[in-house]
Order: structure tokens, then C-alpha cells, then sequence
């Protein structure tokens, strides 16, 4: 084994740690602000593993969309409602804990017997290196045309949808009593209109 | 992993003559590839640290000309030792982390901001083959890279107990994902019309022609829409909000000192020169002077892959590089001194009402223009 | 259609003003560049006050009648008098006097109407200090003099733009006997002289010409 394999390897197994300690973090902390930095640090590593598959563009891309973009809003949202609450305890949380554990194992053991029956070294073909950007331009307008589109579609209905959400006065005459509502009235206001008619 | 590749020009490569050095001492041709290493990331660093200190020291004059003060004086000739002094003063100070902060994330946070900068001088070249690593994807490297800072903006933001830290945390990050959209259509439109990610590419594709070759010409409201966003990401006024002083102290930095403020400060220095050394690479011509040296070569009878034409072009590529940077910086300075900060709310607007269509817009029309003139815009 | 394009070349227009107020602010910041600096290095080079600078007070114990008029003037009964009367001279006998320079505003109603002189005002603005309780000057600090700017030999004095000589406005290597533009205290106060004399024939003359007036009425 000469150095670059042993440098590989010895990055592969740091982000391999990172990945899993992180992820278990993640699941296991407490404090939420950890779990979303820890998150973001998965996202990291992972990107770094990538990159030791020699796929430049998908780690930057990783980096640019996970780390960028959705953790920052994860964050984002986290500290915009930064509130501690005192989470009230569920009935039958020892259960509910139990019957996730169970069907988490499950999958583990799923994993565990997919690893061992699958004949890893396969002779796929090379890796192509700095080539890949056009490759997955290619592939994306031709082949996974559709997918990609229907992407597309899905991300828009969720912007309008939260356009929506956000807009309140849109709202305000559909739901409770159907009567329309005076956005200037809403503004004086300045509560939660939606809450209030939900629970009157 | 990408393979490090620094050589002062195509004719004489140090790696290779420092690896050969080690062989003959003995030394496998491995170990000496780890030990060659450290060497360029130490160019990086000292590059940038360089570029700092004397953006500093500009940013000090300029401001004081701009306000017919006389700015450092008595640190050295013109005080021009100023930066060093202030480095000094801050690499002294006592390392505080306030009673209730959480002292991880906190001490965590600055290195966030500063490591992807510092990351980013990778893909800058100053010429044919100066650069630490001609990365494939290059500029989308330190697009994705950039997108890492406000994770550290937040994070300090949060780590720092402080409302004012917090507020500016949010806002740096608010700022940093709604002008990174228009940036990169920006690049976008001149990646489209050099056909690479590379950022030699992008400048040797500018360099035909001189200066009439320029990106900035085919590419000026490209241009304009880069220079507002790199503004808005290296937090320099007129989009200063983060640290906005009048309202929130020093936004995220309210709470730091000595050292990790230092971090701070260096990230946003190197983030500006870093902006503008890009704005050179993409838009103007990189190291290319503004007569191509071929010319000069073919009218004086020289070859161009002489010894003496090619340490003279690297030279030239250096200078030209740094002086179109410089300009820039310059140009950062005057517009601190002449704009005020806008609101946030302006600056939302700014970024998602304002750039984002106009920039998609410059992306639509530069591929139409692509397919009309592939001669003129690289087809 | 013909509405949205009109949106549009309003949107640009607004956009090109934009452009041209940013690039008009702009011209004006890089003219700033060529300009001289006006400061001054202030610790080796300092502005002489004028002549009725209201700087740090000072004050002469032997003049002083413990009148407490400067109590009474001062808008914050800043002053401190400290006497007692000694029954057999009946007379007040001063013992201590103090002014707290961290809250006197420098109003100088104090000099204005102390009935012996005992106070002024000097030009000492430099009253920095590492403890507020300093700043409580007493006697014995009321009544040192501070050193004067033109006396001081480590202190370049520089003149302050208003005794500048006519068309000057840079304060450096300017020579010491060149007169201020305008007259000086005591040429007004000659010209004021001559003035009030030929004014005062003018007077009298015009009051002449007045009863004239009337007696011919």
C-alpha cells in the first residue's frame, strides 16, 4: 500500500467517523442548535466523500445546496424562533420509543445483510474526473428530462404554497366564517388571525 | 482529491525541480510530493495575509483622503506599518469569551468564516499556470465555498448570548443566501460563454484580442450585478447591515476580541480582495495586459517560450492581476465614502426584486446572443 | 402589452438614474482625494485659541471675598465655598475653594460677575483624566497657570482659520509677523474712535438741520 492509497484511506475513515458521529448527534442532542450545526457538518463530510469518489461538481454542488442552503435555513428558522419550551410528556413515550427502536434495527440489520451479500469491487467504468460537470448536463436535458422537470414543478408549488402561507391577508377570507377581513384592520391587530379563528 | 499544482510558469515548474532535489538526496518520490505540501498552502496564506495588509492600509489613506484627514502617519514610512501594528495590538489582547456564551460554537464561528476564504485563493491565477490548483469546476469551488460563511456568521451570532449578535448573525446570513443567487447567475452567463468552469480558461478565452476582449464588454451588466453582490457578500457598505454600527453595536463581532476578532476582521479582508481579483478574472482579463505580450514578443523577434519573455510575462501577469484588483478595492473605498447604508428591507428588495430578474434576464439574453454570434460570444 | 413595456422603460430609467445619482456621488468623493488635508497633528501641533476662549478656570485665592456670587450665577451651583466667620474681626475667613471640572459647562457666568476679578477663564481645554474625582480642581489647582500653546517648545502653534492671513488656508509655515486678514482688537477700536467723533459732528449737525426743520414748520 503506497501513500496516496493510505491518505485515502485515512480520510475515509476521519469523514466516516464525522458522518456517523454527527448523524448520531444529530438524532441525540438536546439542544437543537447542535443537532443543526452537526447537521451541517454531515453535510460536510459527506461532500468530502465525494470528493474521494473524484466527483468534484456533485461535493461542490453538496456543499452549495445542503450546507448552504438548507441548513442555513434550518438555522435560520431555529433561531428566528428562538423559545426554550418545556415539551410536555407524551403518553406512552416508552412504548413509542421502543417500537421506533425496533423498526430502526430492523432497517439496520436490512443494511447490514444488503452490505454482505453485495459484491463491492465492481468494474464499473472510470471515473471521469473534471468531465463530469458536462456529463450530468447531458444526462440532466436528455434522460432525466422529466424527473428534473417535475423537480422543478414541485419546488415551485412549494414556494407559491409558502408565498401563501406567508401572505396572510390572502387567507383571511377563506378560512372560519368565510367573511372577507380588512388588511388594514389585520395590521392594527398585529395577532396571529389564523390562530385566533381555529380556536374560537 | 485535487492535485496540487504550483509552478512559476510553464518552462520552469518548482514542484518538479524540488521533487528531483529531494531524489537525489534519497527521498521517495511520495514523500517528497507530502512534503511539497505545506508549500503552496504557505503561499496562499501569505499571499492573502499580504493582500490584507496592504488593502488595509489603502482602505486607511483612502478613507482619510476622501475625508481630508491625513490617515497613519507615524508607523513607518506613510504608515504604511499601521496593518502590522493593529495586527500585533489584537494578537496581544486578551482572549475573552463572554461567562454565558457557548465558548465551542463561539470559538468555532470565526474559524467557519475565515477557512472557506482562505480556501478560495486556490482558483485564482495570476497566470498561464500560477495558480495553486487549476481545479475543474473552479469557480463554481469558491461559489460553493462562499456559501459556507454564513453557517459561521450565524454561528457566532448564536454562540455570542447577545441580542445584537444574534440580530447581526441573522441578517449576514439573510444577506449572504439572497445575493449569492444573482452572483452566480452572473458567472453563470460567463462560464456559458467560455465554455469552462476553470478559471484559466475563463481568462485565457478574454485574452485574443487585449483589452477590446475583455468579458466586461460583452458582459456589463454581468458585471455591474457581480460587483453589487461581491459588495453585499463581503459586507462592505453601502450593504453593511450586519455590523451596522448606529443600530447594532457590531452586529455578530459585538461580543469577540483579541484573536477571534482578528479572524473576523482578516476573513472580510480577504473576502474583499478575493471579490476583486475575481471580478478581474471573470470580467477583466485576469493577468492579460491590455495589448496581448505575443504582440510585443513577435514585434521585438522573441520567442515566446524564451526563458527571459517567459519570466517577463509571468511578471507582467502578477502586476496586471494585482493592479486590476487593486482598482477595485479602490473602487470598494470611494463607494463606502459616498453611499449611505441602505435599510434592510431596501437591501432585500435590492437582491430579490432588482438583480435576481435582471440577472436572469443578462443569463437568457447572453445564451441567445450565444447561438446568434457564436464567433463574438464563444459559441 | 404597451403597459407592460412602459413598466419596463421606467423600471431602466430608474435604474439609469440610479446609476448617474451613485456616479455623480462618486465624482464628488474622488474630488475630496485631491484636496489638502485640514486637520491638525494634534499632540505635536496645536490650534491657538482666540482671544476669548472659555477653557479651564482660574482662580486667585488672596482676591477672593467668599461673596458666593459665583454660587449664585452658576447654573448648577457648581462652585464651593468653604469660609467661616470669625466672630471677632466679623469677618469671613476663606478656608478652601473647589469647581468640579467634570460638570462645570464652562458658561463663565462665574467670571462674569465675580465682583473682585478673582476668577478667569484661561485656554486650557486639555483636562483628560484617568479619574472623574481629578477633576475636582481646589484652590491650589484653580490657581496654577496652564502653559500657553506659543510658549510650549515641544507644541507647534498653528493659527486658527479665522487669524489666518487673506487667502490662506493651510495654518503651516506661515510666517509669525504676517497680519490676519480683517483688523485687528485694537485697529477697530481706533477706527471705532474716529468714527464715533465724525459721527458725533454728523449728529450735531443733522440735529441742527432737524430744529431747522421744525422751525421753519
Amino acid at each position: 500500500m503506497n501513500i496516496a492509497n493510505s491518505t485515502e484511506l485515512i480520510c475515509f475513515i476521519i469523514l466516516g467517523t464525522i458522518v456517523i458521529v454527527g448523524a448520531l448527534g444529530v438524532v441525540f442532542l438536546n439542544n437543537i442548535v447542535y443537532s443543526a450545526f452537526l447537521l451541517g457538518g454531515v453535510f460536510m463530510s459527506v461532500a468530502g466523500l465525494y470528493l474521494l469518489l473524484n466527483a468534484s461538481f456533485v461535493a461542490a454542488a453538496q456543499i452549495l445546496v445542503y450546507v448552504g442552503a438548507v441548513n442555513v435555513l434550518i438555522l435560520f428558522a431555529i433561531m428566528l424562533v428562538n423559545k426554550r419550551e418545556e415539551l410536555k410528556p407524551i403518553k406512552g413515550l416508552q412504548l413509542r420509543r421502543i417500537l421506533s427502536g425496533l423498526v430502526c434495527s430492523g432497517l439496520l440489520i436490512l443494511l447490514i445483510r444488503v452490505d454482505l451479500t453485495t459484491t463491492w469491487n465492481l468494474p464499473g467504468p472510470n471515473a471521469i474526473g473534471e468531465l463530469s460537470t458536462e456529463r450530468i448536463g447531458e444526462h440532466l436535458f436528455t434522460d432525466y428530462l422529466l424527473p428534473f422537470e417535475l423537480a422543478s414543478v414541485l419546488l415551485l408549488m412549494a414556494m407559491i404554497g409558502a408565498i401563501v402561507l406567508a401572505r396572510r391577508d390572502v387567507l383571511v377570507s377563506d378560512i372560519g366564517t368565510g367573511e372577507s377581513a380588512d388588511q388594514i384592520l389585520i395590521e392594527k391587530k398585529k395577532t396571529p388571525i389564523l390562530i385566533d379563528k381555529i380556536s374560537q | 482529491m485535487t492535485v496540487l499544482v504550483a509552478s512559476v510558469n510553464s518552462g520552469i515548474d518548482i514542484e518538479l525541480s524540488f521533487n528531483e532535489a529531494l531524489k537525489n538526496v534519497g527521498v521517495s518520490p511520495e514523500i517528497a510530493h507530502l512534503l511539497w505540501i505545506p508549500f503552496p498552502m504557505g503561499l496562499v496564506l501569505i499571499a492573502a495575509v499580504i493582500g490584507v495588509l496592504v488593502t488595509v492600509w489603502l482602505e486607511r489613506k483612502i478613507s482619510a483622503a476622501a475625508q481630508q484627514r491625513i490617515g497613519p502617519e507615524y508607523a513607518g514610512a506613510l504608515g504604511i506599518l499601521q496593518p502590522m501594528a493593529d495586527g500585533l495590538k489584537l494578537l496581544t489582547k486578551e482572549d475573552i469569551i463572554p461567562a454565558r456564551a457557548d465558548g465551542l460554537l463561539f470559538t468555532l464561528g470565526p474559524i467557519l468564516v475565515l477557512v472557506p476564504v482562505i480556501l478560495s485563493w486556490l482558483i485564482v491565477p495570476f497566470g498561464q499556470s500560477l495558480l495553486i490548483s487549476n481545479v475543474g469546476i473552479g469557480i463554481f469551488l469558491w461559489i460553493a465555498l462562499s456559501s459556507i460563511q454564513p453557517i459561521g456568521l450565524l454561528m457566532s451570532g448564536y454562540a455570542s448570548n447577545n441580542k445584537y449578535s444574534l440580530l447581526g448573525g441573522l441578517r449576514a446570513a439573510a444577506q449572504s443566501i439572497s445575493y449569492e443567487i444573482p452572483l452566480a447567475l452572473a458567472v453563470l452567463a460567463v462560464v456559458m460563454m467560455s465554455n469552462s468552469l476553470s478559471t484559466v480558461d475563463i481568462v485565457e478565452q478574454q485574452n485574443g484580442l487585449g483589452l477590446l476582449s475583455w468579458n466586461v464588454w460583452r458582459q456589463p451588466v454581468g458585471f455591474v450585478i457581480f460587483w453589487i453582490c461581491a459588495l453585499a457578500e463581503c459586507e462592505r457598505l453601502p450593504f453593511d447591515l450586519p455590523e451596522a454600527e448606529e443600530e447594532l453595536v457590531a452586529g455578530y463581532q459585538t461580543e469577540y476580541a483579541g484573536m477571534k476578532f482578528a479572524l473576523f476582521y482578516l476573513g472580510s479582508y480577504i473576502n474583499l480582495v478575493l471579490s476583486a481579483l475575481l471580478v478581474s478574472v471573470l470580467y477583466l482579463g485576469g493577468w492579460g495586459f491590455p495589448i496581448p505580450i505575443e504582440w510585443f514578443a513577435s514585434w521585438t523577434g522573441q520567442s515566446i517560450d524564451a526563458p527571459l519573455i517567459q519570466i517577463f510575462t509571468a511578471s507582467v501577469g502578477i502586476i496586471m492581476t494585482v493592479i486590476k484588483a487593486y482598482l477595485l478595492v479602490f473602487l470598494a473605498i470611494l463607494l463606502r465614502w459616498t453611499t449611505p447604508r441602505v435599510r434592510i428591507d431596501q437591501l432585500l428588495d435590492l437582491g430579490w426584486k432588482f438583480l435576481l430578474p435582471i440577472s436572469l434576464v443578462n443569463l437568457l439574453v447572453t445564451a441567445a446572443l450565444k447561438i446568434a454570434f457564436p464567433i463574438a460570444f464563444g459559441g | 402589452m404597451l403597459s407592460f413595456f412602459k413598466k419596463v422603460t421606467e423600471y431602466a430609467k430608474d435604474a439609469v438614474g440610479a446609476a448617474n445619482y451613485l456616479a455623480q456621488g462618486l465624482a464628488v468623493t474622488f474630488d475630496h482625494m485631491r484636496r489638502r488635508p485640514i486637520t491638525v497633528q494634534y499632540p505635536y501641533e496645536k490650534l491657538i485659541p482666540s482671544e476669548r476662549y472659555r477653557g479651564r478656570i482660574h482662580y486667585e485665592f488672596d482676591k477672593c471675598i467668599a461673596c458666593e456670587v459665583c454660587v449664585r450665577v452658576c447654573p448648577i451651583n457648581l462652585p464651593v465655598v468653604d469660609w467661616v466667620m470669625n466672630k471677632e474681626t466679623k469677618k469671613k475667613e476663606l478656608r478652601n475653594y473647589s469647581i468640579d471640572f467634570g460638570a462645570c459647562i464652562f458658561c463663565g457666568n462665574c467670571v462674569e460677575y465675580c465682583p473682585t476679578n478673582c476668577l478667569s477663564m484661561t485656554e486650557e481645554y486639555e483636562l483628560a483624566a484617568f479619574d472623574r474625582h481629578s477633576l475636582n480642581y481646589d484652590n491650589v489647582a484653580l490657581g496654577r497657570l496652564p502653559t500657553s500653546v506659543t510658549t510650549d517648545p515641544s507644541v507647534k502653534p498653528l493659527r486658527e482659520l479665522a487669524y489666518l492671513p487673506e487667502g490662506c488656508m493651510d495654518p503651516h509655515d506661515i510666517p509669525q509677523d504676517k497680519s490676519r486678514a480683517g483688523k485687528l482688537p485694537l485697529e477697530v477700536l481706533e477706527l471705532m474712535n474716529s468714527e464715533d467723533n465724525s459721527n458725533q459732528k454728523d449728529e450735531k449737525e443733522n440735529q441742527t438741520v432737524f430744529i431747522k426743520d421744525k422751525s421753519e414748520e
